[in-house]
């Protein structure tokens, strides 16, 4: 689809690790993809799935006392994130690759005040200082459309409605030109019309900036609508990757089938709804093979190894970890 | 948490009970405060001599064997009277605790039951109560009524009473608006039943963690009072008496301050790793450490 | 934040009077005599009733306690019936004493305490940690009287680095600071373990926040995080504590100025106790409970600085 070298984020077998009563579990192992400039990829798996901790991973923010990342790369325009110290990171941090998060409520200090909290991105990464950092901040705030900005800058956060403090948060994100912006659930505590005044939004910056977007949810409507790309997760590994369009149309991983078709549509009858039946595997207990297996109607004995992710014959843009499914394609190839 | 869970008074001792086992800090203080209690009740029969027994020739003698920890300037056996003045210092902080744990928790849980009027003036007059230090409102009390045992109880307790008000209210106000207490109320159940049978067991918690710390702060003040002349009076033996002993003949006889303030030590050290423990145990942020 | 001041001072002024009011009944509830305690048990009735018509003691409550509001709010806090001087006077030359000691143990504590529990939380489960806990464990284990006996044992009389008597020389400001020394440590030393133990914890809370996550994500470094983000959210619980700490603190003066034989408010409680010294009594009780009330008004202004929520409620 595109050159590595236009690639501002590539991630390449990333596992992290958390340490549960003493030992170490994978959270999230061996996971690949990449996004493209003006790209939203979108991350899509139920709660748990390791959405957020892929999230925090790239960021560098794993919490260290019970966290690591164990193997892989994270490459920002071909450079290794992973090894890097925290100074070097927060160099990177809010500057080349910034994130948002779900909860906009508890998400910004409630002892500074908002103005601030902007313009403080802004003074760690660009030469801005003093009243010119407050200006650039006030225009950000403006750009985002805090209504009244200059007059509300100094305000502090339990003055703003959660709709209104996920632009401030969105303003932060945005202060330095990121390339990438990891964006964790943004609208998910918010009511429905405010989700899509924010949608709205991130998709217009977004398109003004030309920088790439991974946008993690599991709301699959919500992926329709502002998603270049899906990539699909189960019990921390990624199982299927592919455009939006081919994705919801061809459906690979039976777990994607099954997402899709637990969802209730307009356009399908209620009986079509079809629970997933049994669960997800605690950590401590994760099969070393495929983690869906277990509840895998197509279940083969092969499926006790972990299936690599590999594109299809048809489309190499559309990956699939499953030996049945990428069987099947290669041999209909 | 279930409404079972709850809604029943076990509820708190025993997660308290399950969290002192899994704390080891928590137990060892608890082992401690448990030793405490029982040399406290079996003085009179582990106590070596009597407490009050005088000898012009052992007047600040040094250890000996006989009398391990040495003798007082009336010759009295300091192991003895360490043991007897432990027994009174029990006696007074634990007293008074309960009756502070019983008036506070009923004034907090009532203040915030019932609200309105009532809560403002309990609570502003619990604000004037803990406008004097808690220590100053105690040598008041004692000096003005009379350093009897009856009144060092009663200066103790009045310290104790707000904090422990103050504590059962917040939950209370809480616990009020949940579920299970407006479906009591649309069941007819009397408000008094509301408030011992679903309100209490979710204030508990709280109160006996505080409560373990507020007996070393009960000993401790009995400590205090005691050491300024104003607690137990001589020749009953205790601890902060025994130390202010002490501290008139330090230059002579050291041991004589120093081994009763081992053993209000030991029991402080005790009584706050087991408060500690538990407000650990209880406060989930706080877990795991 | 005006508004926020006035109202707060307005609240002060109700709890003030009732403190007042609790003194006046406290007082003449107690048992005791005080025309006794001036002229002795040999007094004729004649002389006693003519102290008692001097004091107001004759007088229907309700007009002593009209009097005796009146003239404390006048500022007024009458004669000893001891040594017959001014109360206000004997309380003003011992108060500087007791203010020095108090003020440089809370700058010990807060100067010490809240960096050690800042690092202490930063550090959780690391040596550092384990040390400062038990440090203060042992804090909160201390009675005033028994840390103090031990100072005053090994550097006073022992290492003879520092008087016994902790009054200093008149005219003498190094001899005055000198007796300060082991007082203020003693009393700062608890002061220290109070507060790292809430920082410590409140830090613990704050350091999980999203909040402090956000602030990461921004780039900002990892000292500005700590103190700037964290520290000011976590300061609100430590303003509490030390609020409520202040009435303590003044207990353990009154311990640590009998131990280290210094001149202050406690040694003039204790003397007035033992003498039954009423109006000197009524006078201590009302300055510490003005000291109390004006503790808490800074406990509240300092939460309107610290808790941009307060202040805008």
């Amino acid at each position: 689809m595109s050159e590595a070298g236009e690639l501002p984020l590539a991630v390449d077998g990333l596992t992290t690790a958390f340490r549960v009563e003493g030992r170490w579990y994978d959270a999230i192992r061996d996971v690949s993809f990449s996004v493209a400039r003006n790209e939203t990829l979108a991350l899509v798996g139920e709660s748990g799935c390791g959405k957020s901790i892929t999230a925090l991973s790239i960021m560098g923010l794993v919490p260290k006392a019970n966290g690591r990342i164990t193997a892989g790369r994270v490459l920002l325009d071909g450079r290794d994130l992973v090894p890097l110290d925290e100074t070097e990171m927060e160099k990177i941090r809010g500057n080349a690759i910034s994130m948002i998060f779900q909860e906009p409520m508890t998400s910004l200090n409630p002892v500074l005040p908002i103005g601030f909290q902007v313009a403080e991105a802004l003074r760690y990464h660009t030469a801005l200082t003093g009243e010119a950092a407050r200006a650039r901040a006030l225009a950000l705030l403006e750009h985002v459309k805090v209504p009244s900005a200059a007059r509300r800058f100094d305000d502090y956060p339990h003055q703003f409605s959660g709709g209104m403090r996920q632009r401030v948060m969105i303003a932060i994100a945005l202060a330095c030109s990121p390339q990438i912006i990891l964006a964790d659930e943004p609208t998910t505590a918010l009511d429905v019309t405010i989700q899509a005044q924010v949608l709205a939004l991130l998709a217009e910056l977004k398109s003004e900036t030309g920088m790439a977007m991974i946008f993690i949810t599991h709301n699959l409507g919500v992926v329709a609508s502002i998603a270049d790309r899906v990539a699909v997760m189960y019990a921390g590994d990624l199982i299927e990757i592919a455009p939006v369009e081919e994705l919801f149309e061809h459906p690979m991983h039976p777990y994607t089938e099954a997402l899709l078709s637990s969802i209730p549509r307009v356009d399908r009858d209620a009986g079509d709804l079809k629970p997933i039946a049994g669960q997800v595997p605690p950590i401590t207990a994760m099969p070393s093979g495929c983690r869906y297996a277990d509840r895998c109607p197509l279940r083969v004995p092969r499926c006790a190894t972990m299936p690599p992710l590999v594109g299809l014959a048809v489309d190499p843009n559309h990956q699939v970890r499953c030996w049945v499914r990428a069987a099947d394609e290669s041999v209909s190839a | 948490m279930s409404v079972i869970a709850v809604a029943t008074g076990r509820g708190a001792w025993a997660r308290l009970g399950a969290g002192i086992r899994h704390h080891k800090m928590a137990s060892f203080g608890a082992g401690i405060v448990i030793l405490m209690v029982l040399s406290a009740l079996l003085a009179p029969w582990l106590a070596p001599h009597d407490p009050l027994e005088q000898d012009v020739l052992l007047r600040l003698a040094s250890p000996s064997a006989d009398f391990p920890l040495g003798n007082d300037s009336f010759g009295r056996d300091i192991l003895a009277r360490i043991l007897w003045g432990g027994r009174v210092s029990l006696y007074v902080s634990t007293l008074s605790v309960l009756i502070a744990i019983f008036v506070g928790g009923a004034l907090g849980i009532l203040a915030g039951y019932i609200g309105g009027l009532f809560d403002r003036v309990l609570m502003a007059a619990m604000d004037v109560l803990l406008s004097f230090p808690t220590l100053v409102m105690g040598l008041l009390v004692v000096a003005m009524m009379g350093p009897t045992v009856g009144n060092l109880i009663l200066a103790i307790t009045l310290t104790a009473v707000a904090p422990f008000a103050r504590i059962a209210r917040a939950p209370t106000l809480t616990v009020k608006e949940r579920d299970f207490v407006e479906a009591g109320r649309a069941l007819g159940f009397s408000h008094l039943r509301i408030m011992v049978v679903h309100i209490l067991p979710n204030v508990l918690d709280d109160i006996l963690v505080m409560g373990a710390l507020w007996l070393a702060t009960a000993i401790r003040t009995e400590a205090s009072l005691s050491f300024i002349g104003l607690g137990v009076r001589p020749p009953t033996a205790s601890w902060g008496g025994m130390i202010r002993e002490g501290f008139e003949n330090i230059l002579d006889a050291p041991w004589l301050a120093i081994f009763p303030s081992i053993a209000i030590l030991v029991v402080m050290f005790g009584l706050n790793m087991l408060g500690d423990g538990l407000r650990d145990t209880s406060d989930p942020r706080l877990r795991h450490e | 934040m005006l508004p926020y001041i006035v109202k707060r001072l307005l609240v002060a002024v109700p709890t003030l009077l009732a403190v007042l009011t609790v003194v006046f009944f406290f007082v003449r509830i107690a048992p005791g005599d005080p025309a006794f305690i001036i002229l002795g048990d040999q007094a004729s009735p004649q002389a006693l009733a003519a102290v008692r018509h001097e004091l107001g003691l004759d007088q229907p409550m309700a007009v002593q306690y009209v009097d005796f509001m009146s003239t404390v709010l006048k500022g007024d806090l009458g004669t000893s019936l001891v040594t017959h001087r001014s109360v206000w006077g004997e309380i003003a030359n011992v108060l500087p004493y007791t203010i020095e000691l108090t003020l440089s143990a809370l700058v010990i504590g807060v100067v010490i305490g809240l960096p050690l529990g800042v690092a202490a939380a930063r550090h959780r489960n690391e040596a550092l940690d384990y040390a400062a806990r038990l440090f203060s464990l042992a804090g909160l284990s201390f009675p005033a009287f028994v840390s103090a006996i031990m100072l005053l044992l090994a550097f006073a009389i022992e290492l003879h680095w520092f008087p016994v008597i902790s009054e200093g020389r008149p005219g003498d400001p190094w001899s005055r600071v000198n007796a300060l020394v082991l007082p203020a440590v003693n009393l700062g030393l608890i002061m220290v373990a109070y507060v790292m133990r809430v920082t410590r914890s409140s830090m613990l809370g704050v350091l999980g926040e999203d909040y402090i996550r956000t602030a990461r994500s921004k780039g900002v470094p990892a000292r500005v995080v700590i103190w700037r983000h964290a520290l000011g959210n976590a300061m609100i619980p430590v303003v509490t504590v030390v609020g409520l700490y202040l009435g303590v603190l003044i207990g353990n003066s009154v311990l640590t100025e009998i131990v280290f034989n210094r001149p202050g408010l406690g040694k003039l409680i204790v003397n007035s106790l033992n003498q039954r010294d009423y109006t000197m009594l009524e006078g201590l009780m009302v300055i510490y409970a003005f000291f109390i009330v004006i503790a808490n008004l800074l406990t509240d202004l300092t939460y309107g600085l610290v808790d941009p929520r307060v202040s805008q409620r």
